[in-house]
């Protein structure tokens, strides 16, 4: 009977220990946000949301795509140089503001991002080199192709997408904000299929799960592969929302990436977190951006508080994890 | 055996670099049958199970199932033959749910979506069956990582069963479990054997082998020796063939003296618990017991590699705060890790450095600059002293077979004068020679005054080398033997924690017995 | 029984030792780097000329003394990489071009300052990787942009000051034998290194933290304190890197020493010291400095960075780092 309850008190703080990055992400979610409604005068108006959402879609974007590989236990470096070289190319097929070539254009941006992984995951899976610096290598490869595509920001984007990147639904409901309820869904679908199981298992214990029969080699192709093509679409986001192309547009997103999944809970090392949590961990980091901005700090300093938040971050994230791993191991070698 | 056996392997081999780990081993069993796979560690029978189910590929030989070649290329293959192996190092993710756990890899899917439904109509009767082993309970949806050590062990039975095997592979499943999981598993092996499963079990345990298998092949140095008919064989003989032929090994002289050097009281950490003993200056301690009963964890607490939990440790009279391995060789205490390819040696480096690592600072000009001079001379003069063979002290280590690796390992330490020796496991796969060596450097050690503690995992080690053993069962100190009772037969049945009441009990081979595991006393 | 005592086996036939040599990165890339030097100077003879060779060392010397703190980082091993030398060296030269402000007074404050600063940003990359446990690379991929907030809080944007003549002379001046001031300083400097690591208690610690980091802490060594100290003298030597760029440049802008960020951790590998740690020395990264400039420099002959800007090297660099790393940076299977 002791032992019954006993056991009952460990797996209500079990519970707890799980759930713990979430409750860590949404308590900051909700002092976030009320801050910024607090300083942002227009912060629930259709302005501000539209505003506000049409710089979150596209980081969470990104968000999503690296949590996609960072949970099957890699990481890619690259992901922001991919999003510049699917922009450009769409962008550069579009050019001209001609409609009917919106379709093909998109379509080419998807391709590239997904060719992009593809490469990104044959070197990962097949060739074994380690993902760090196989991604930081191809980053710089990305971002070659993406100058020789387009050498200066430039190129103009049909009013179809900017005007629809811009439209709100019942007064508070913008475009972008919707896109992200649909990438959210998109998430859960692969979350349902084997493979978004076989995501978790890889990252989890890639030794375990290859005994176990699952095709890690192919998980881990598919990880980079799909997360160039989410990326990809973060490149059309961007477009969307700045209206012309631009060689670098999206390099900066690589490291606002790893923050936003790291503050959202996942798990650095994979097997552990979610995409959801990064989309809310993207719309944490830019409402901090915009919080730095309208706390009125100088614009000289705003780079180096930005950069120091994105660090402390990280490094906060870093040391939660490694205790609460650390607490579980001793735990279960008492239990 | 026929040529027509269920299970066929033939000329296995397998080398990790310069490690030969199946030397030809051949290997036959039947369905229906549960089939013990024997031998000291190191003998290749972990080695020989992984090729069959497919995580190992061997650089020769054959495998045949039921007639037809099989040729893995990855445990998926050997999966959808029909073979599940529990394994020794769990292949569960710990974040996973038991019930994601048991499903991983043959997830049943509606409409192209996980079924989880239909994943628990597949896992239930299995963690049901089991529930005794999970203290009556159904841990559908806890976390894996939440489990005790014993209960994972369960779970990855029941993984294996859901898969619904033909080949049941338990490599050492029963090691962390308590007597009354066994006797679940022993339940569900008997009925698994009745329906035709050929069940493949690795163990150390004499009394399970007794229990529950039919036939067992003794493995030695990576070729298979025998294969037996259990219930035809004495008790006597299959230890024997266990732990090989019982020669009287020639002890040594001692060179024990009366001055307490080391003095432990109490000490807890990880699985050791409260543990104390007084090693004398010039005497080799050794820690005797089955693998992994806290042997491990007492030495590297002492050198301060494990976090104590209690207990206090006195050095020629003086407490030892070693709150980390830099304080203990500052205190001169030397250790020797159990595995000296992950922990012991820096493997691509040179012999030269790898020797000098804990010595060099103090043979240093200003504590920075080294003489190639002096660190090659004071190489040399430890390699002549323990025998080392070797090219160039340029050479990487990786370089040296694995005893003359061992011998560095040792080695390193000499030029720091140690006051205590901690050896883990030193002479695990070294041949007889380099461990002959071994033993001498580890006398030659004792005989300059430190004290030396080393775990063995054969026994006759111990009893060769040792003035005297401490046995080690679930983390305490169950025994303590020296003078003429210091023999193998002794240190067996003390490790296995057998009272003569309780063999007659097992070769009379009744179902619900098995004292080789009892009860845990902290659950 | 006893040993040759030879560092190479005389006893082995030549052929064997040929092999090896064809398998030792430094060779390999010191005969690329020499026949791409061929090849070049066949295509623009100005190339081979005397002057021209000073050029290229002189523009492979700030390459050369940065990546010193990139090889350190990389044997200590764990993932060890510091992708912030380029931000420090930029750091470092926009804080000595403000003391100096183009004159030799505040020479010896500006230097310890500059190298004081870049010292603070080690710690702080050590820290955030040993005690937070940040992967090195996202750590330090972040730092770059903190310096570079820092420099803008810094700098409003707009760096002040100039280089010192006497730093200017030191690094450009003919001192000796019609050599740049700065050529010796890198000799003087690489061998105060290959020391360090050949024949210093602390290098061969450094080694072994890098080899295998569980045998070297059960060896007695303090591997956080070895791999703090990698870190903090990576920064510091990208500092004197930035320095020596202040004193070519004479004035300095906004992102300076960003082009070294890459090509330093190209040059280390190409090189020879491994990502996985514990191999390699510096002697390699010299050679991997020099392969690189060259490279460089005949890709701007060739006019391949002309229009696009950095575009083609970039991709280069890229795919020379990838045609490495497929050569030597592989990690284990999963099937044994």
């Amino acid at each position: 009977m002791n032992t019954l309850t006993a056991r009952a008190g460990t797996s209500v703080s079990n519970l707890t220990r799980a759930r713990m990055p979430m409750v860590a992400t949404t308590v900051l979610l909700i002092v976030t946000v009320t801050a910024a409604a607090t300083l942002q005068g227009n912060f629930f108006t259709p302005y501000g949301m539209t505003a506000n959402f049409a710089t979150i879609l596209p980081i969470a974007t990104v968000a999503v795509a690296q949590t996609i590989i960072v949970l099957s236990g890699g990481i890619d470096l690259s992901i922001g140089t991919i999003v510049t070289l699917s922009s450009v190319v769409t962008v550069r097929l579009m050019d001209g503001g001609d409609p009917s070539q919106v379709p093909l254009a998109l379509a080419a941006g998807l391709a590239t991002g997904a060719a992009c992984g593809l490469f990104n995951g044959l070197l990962v899976a097949v060739l074994r080199l380690q993902p760090i610096v196989a991604t930081f290598a191809t980053s710089f490869v990305f971002g070659g192709v993406a100058l020789l595509v387009l050498s200066s920001p430039g190129g103009t984007v049909p009013a179809v997408l900017t005007g629809g990147y811009r439209q709100v639904f019942a007064y508070l409901v913008p475009v972008p904000a919707l896109l992200l309820l649909v990438l959210w869904l998109a998430w859960r679908l692969l979350r349902a299929q084997r493979i978004g199981q076989y995501l978790y298992a890889v990252g989890g214990n890639a030794g375990a799960s290859y005994a176990s029969a699952v095709p890690v080699t192919w998980v881990r192709v598919f990880a980079y592969t799909a997360g160039g093509t989410v990326a990809a679409l973060a490149g059309v986001a961007l477009l969307a929302n700045s209206g012309s192309g631009d060689p670098f547009i999206g390099n900066e997103l690589t490291l606002g990436s790893i923050a936003a999944l790291v503050i959202g809970g996942t798990r650095l090392r994979g097997g552990a977190g979610g995409a959801g949590g990064s989309i809310l961990g993207a719309i944490i980091l830019t409402l901090i951006q915009n919080l730095v901005f309208f706390a009125g700090v100088p614009t000289n300093a705003r780079e180096l508080v930005n950069g120091a938040i994105i660090i402390i971050a990280i490094a906060l994230a870093g040391l939660l994890t490694a205790r609460s791993e650390r607490a579980g191991r001793s735990e279960g070698r008492t239990a | 055996m026929a040529s027509t056996a269920f299970l066929e392997m033939t000329g296995v081999r397998k080398r990790y670099g310069g490690v030969t780990a199946l030397d030809g081993a051949d290997f036959a069993a039947e369905a229906g049958t549960v089939h013990a796979v024997l031998g000291p560690n190191g003998s290749g029978k972990s080695t020989l199970l992984k090729v069959l189910t497919g995580v190992v590929a061997p650089d020769e030989g054959e495998v045949r199932l039921n007639g037809r070649a099989l040729r893995p290329r990855g445990p998926r293959d050997t999966a959808e033959a029909g073979i599940s192996a529990v394994y020794q190092e769990l292949s569960l993710i710990d974040d996973f749910s038991v019930l994601d756990n048991l499903v991983l890899g043959v997830e049943p899917r509606k409409r192209g979506v996980r079924d989880r439904a239909a994943a628990r109509r597949l896992a239930l009767p299995w963690l049901e069956r089991f529930a005794e082993a999970f203290g009556g309970r159904v841990p559908v949806d806890e976390r894996v990582a939440d489990l005790d050590p014993g209960e994972r062990q369960v779970v990855e039975v029941c993984k294996a069963l859901v898969r619904q095997p033909r080949v049941l592979v338990l490599d050492e499943a029963t090691a962390s479990l308590r007597r009354r999981q066994v006797e679940v598993l022993f339940d569900v092996v008997r009925e698994l054997r009745e329906s035709g499963v050929l069940v493949l079990f690795i163990t150390h345990r004499l009394a399970e082998i007794l229990a529950v298998c039919d036939r067992a092949t003794i493995m030695r140095n990576g070729s298979d020796i025998r294969t037996v008919t259990i219930a035809e064989v004495p008790e006597r003989d299959l230890v024997e063939l266990m732990v090989g032929e019982l020669a009287a090994a020639e002890s040594t002289e001692s060179s024990a003296t009366d001055e307490v050097r080391l003095d432990v009281d109490g000490l807890s950490a990880g699985r050791l618990h409260d543990a104390t003993f007084q090693v004398r200056a010039g005497e080799v301690l050794g820690l005797g017991g089955l693998q992994g009963q806290g042997q491990s964890h007492l030495l590297s607490a002492l050198f301060g590699a494990l976090k104590p939990r209690a207990g206090t440790i006195t050095l020629d009279g003086e407490t030892v705060q070693s709150r980390s391995p830099k304080q203990a060789v500052r205190a001169k205490i030397a250790y020797v890790p159990g595995d000296r390819g992950s922990q012991g040696l820096a493997l691509g480096r040179p012999i030269l450095e790898n020797f000098a690592l804990p010595s060099a600072g103090r043979r240093a000009w200003l504590g920075i600059g080294l003489s190639r001079k002096r660190e090659l001379a004071a190489a040399r003069a430890v390699a002549e002293r323990i025998s080392t063979r070797y090219g160039s002290l340029d050479d990487p280590v990786s370089t040296l077979s694995g005893g003359n690796q061992q011998k560095i390992v040792v080695g390193k330490w000499f030029p720091t004068e140690p006051r205590v020796v901690l050896m883990d496991d030193p002479a695990k796969g070294i041949d007889v020679r380099a461990k002959a060596e071994l033993f001498h450097v580890v006398r030659e050690l004792a005989a300059s005054g430190a004290a030396v503690l080393i775990s063995a995992s054969d026994d006759r080690e111990l009893v060769e080398l040792c003035d005297r053993v401490l046995v080690l069962f679930e983390g305490r100190i169950v025994d303590e033997v020296e003078g003429d009772r210091l023999t193998e037969e002794t240190l067996v049945s003390s490790a296995m924690h057998i009272t003569e009441a309780d063999r007659a009990v097992a070769t009379t081979a009744t179902a619900d017995t098995d004292p080789a595991a009892p009860e845990r006393e902290d659950s | 029984m006893s040993a040759p005592q030879t560092s190479t086996p005389t006893s082995s036939p030549i052929a064997d030792r040929l092999r090896r040599a064809a398998r030792d990165p430094v060779v390999v890339s010191g005969i690329a780097a020499l026949a791409l030097w061929v090849v070049a100077a066949i295509v623009s003879p100005a190339f081979a000329s005397w002057s021209q060779i000073l050029t290229l060392l002189m523009l492979a010397s700030f390459l050369g003394v940065i990546a010193i703190g990139q090889t350190l980082v990389i044997i200590a091993g764990g993932e060890g990489i510091d992708l912030s030398v380029g931000a420090v060296a930029t750091l470092a030269a926009i804080i000595g071009s403000r003391y100096m402000d183009g004159s030799n007074e505040n020479l010896l404050l500006a230097v310890v300052l500059a190298l004081g600063a870049a010292a603070i940003v080690g710690v702080i990359n050590g820290v955030g990787i040993l005690m937070f446990r940040v992967p090195p690379l996202v750590m330090t991929l972040g730092m770059i942009a903190v310096v570079y907030g820092f420099i803008r809080l810094y700098t409003g944007g707009r760096p002040a000051g100039s280089a010192a003549p006497a730093l200017r002379t030191l690094v450009t001046g003919d001192t000796v034998a019609g050599i740049p001031g700065v050529l010796w300083l890198w000799l003087a400097l690489s061998v105060l290194v290959i020391w360090l690591l050949r024949r210093t208690s602390y290098g061969w610690r450094l080694y072994a933290v890098g080899g295998n980091p569980n045998a070297a802490y059960l060896s007695g060594v303090n591997t956080k304190a070895v791999k703090l100290s990698a870190y903090v003298l990576s920064s510091v030597f990208a500092g004197v890197g930035g320095l020596l760029l202040l004193g070519y440049t004479q004035t300095v802008f906004l992102r300076l020493a960003d082009p070294y960020m890459l090509p330093s951790v190209a040059a280390t590998v190409v090189g020879g010291t491994a990502l996985i740690g514990g191999v390699g020395g510096y002697l390699g990264t010299i050679i991997g400095a020099i392969l690189l400039t060259v490279l460089d420099s005949f890709l701007r002959i060739l006019q391949l960075g002309g229009g696009a800007g950095d575009a083609p090297r970039q991709i280069i660099y890229g795919l020379v780092l990838l045609v490495v790393l497929s050569a030597y940076g592989r990690q284990r299977r999963l099937r044994q």
